[in-house]
């Protein structure tokens, strides 16, 4: 999972040399045997290390804030999204969508690496909302239909339908 | 082929003014300050109305996809081209069209597509003229969240934030003027 993940991102970047990747342990941690220096361990570490290879470090965040924010999505991506039990995806797509209300991109107004990772941790858990669901969880709906339609990102992932007017306009959030 | 845009600079049509800076790395066109709003194509061509120079825009800079993608998508953008004229600008009560807005909003980066088109400049630069809907933004109230998050986002683009900080300011002293 993690290491089509990166293969994926690293097309997104434009990277035209892909690289060999390992994995590690139960948890199958992805490893990075790097030419220059050690191996880089872990999916979050990997991921900004492609992106500044790639010369596009306005992916990490532009200002102190918005690096600290990105920084604290992927964390996110990696210890309650790739862990969450069956029970608690209802808590994290509810968090997220009350975040996401007032946000068309997680740092606010520019696209970066949190938003690819976090698609691409979130897909399995919205291919499977019912259309009931896509609604409730009606922000965080409309920001993966727009990552998953923004340049380059989606690859290896297949689209999620989602419809564009609201079906259940009662429902209140 | 030099484009020339001339904009009654009392009142500037800041959704004529929007899809020239959007288009000016690809066609040439200059922008002047005059008495009425005018796009000069050539001695026989000319358009007056902001709707008809917005498109003229668009369609000579197809690259930039600013008339949506396909059949369907330019429809939608004459409907909200339309809505902007006659739902938002010099209209005294907005309040039913901004509860629209903010319902189609609601699942919708941009008003048409998943990028940006003529739909995005008309009905932010019709918004930005409206003094309705800059004291419902001052007032913070909670309302048209959708709209709010939409509005923002294309305020803090650069084409937007430069266009806002040298017209915008001309419309609300024009208004100011005329209230008075």
């Amino acid at each position: 999972m993690a290491l089509r993940e990166l293969s994926s991102l690293e097309k997104s970047l434009g990277l035209k040399k892909s690289n060999k990747y390992s994995t590690q342990g139960d948890g199958k941690v992805p490893v990075l045997q790097n030419s220059k220096g050690p191996a880089l361990v872990g999916l979050v570490t990997i991921a900004g290390h492609l992106v500044r290879e790639a010369k596009s470090p306005e992916l990490l965040g532009r200002t102190a804030e918005q690096r600290a924010v990105v920084q604290q999505w992927l964390e996110y991506r990696v210890t309650r999204v790739d862990k969450c039990p069956k029970e608690e995806v209802k808590v994290v797509l509810k968090e997220l969508n009350e975040y996401l209300q007032d946000k068309v991109y997680l740092a606010g107004n520019n696209f970066t690496l949190a938003d690819t990772l976090m698609y691409y941790g979130l897909h399995g858990i919205v291919v499977s909302l019912a259309i009931q669901e896509k609604e409730q969880y009606l922000n965080v709906t409309r920001w993966f239909d727009h990552i998953q339609h923004y340049p380059g990102v989606r690859h290896h992932l297949p689209p999620v339908v989602v419809l564009r007017n609201r079906v259940y306009p009662g429902i209140h959030h | 082929m030099a484009l020339n845009l001339i904009v009654n600079s009392s009142n500037p049509p800041l959704g004529a003014l929007l899809a020239a800076e959007h288009v000016k790395g690809t066609v040439n066109v200059s922008v002047q300050e005059g008495k009425d709003t005018k796009l000069h194509v050539s001695d026989q061509v000319q358009f007056n109305d902001v709707n008809s120079i917005t498109r003229y825009l668009a369609r000579v800079a197809p690259s930039l996809g600013l008339y949506g993608s396909n059949m369907l998508e330019q429809t939608e953008v004459d409907h909200w081209l339309e809505f902007s004229v006659r739902r938002l600008c010099g209209q005294s009560k907005v309040a039913p069209a901004l509860g629209e807005l903010d319902r189609a909003l609601a699942l919708r980066t941009f008003l048409v597509g998943h990028s940006l088109t003529l739909a995005d400049l008309c009905v932010w630069a019709a918004l930005k003229g409206s003094g309705e809907w800059q004291a419902i933004q001052a007032s913070k109230s909670g309302s048209f969240r959708h709209l709010y998050r939409w509005f923002s986002f294309l305020s803090s683009q650069a084409p937007f934030a430069t266009v806002g900080n040298q017209w915008a300011s001309k419309i609300t002293a024009s208004k100011a003027a005329t209230d008075e």
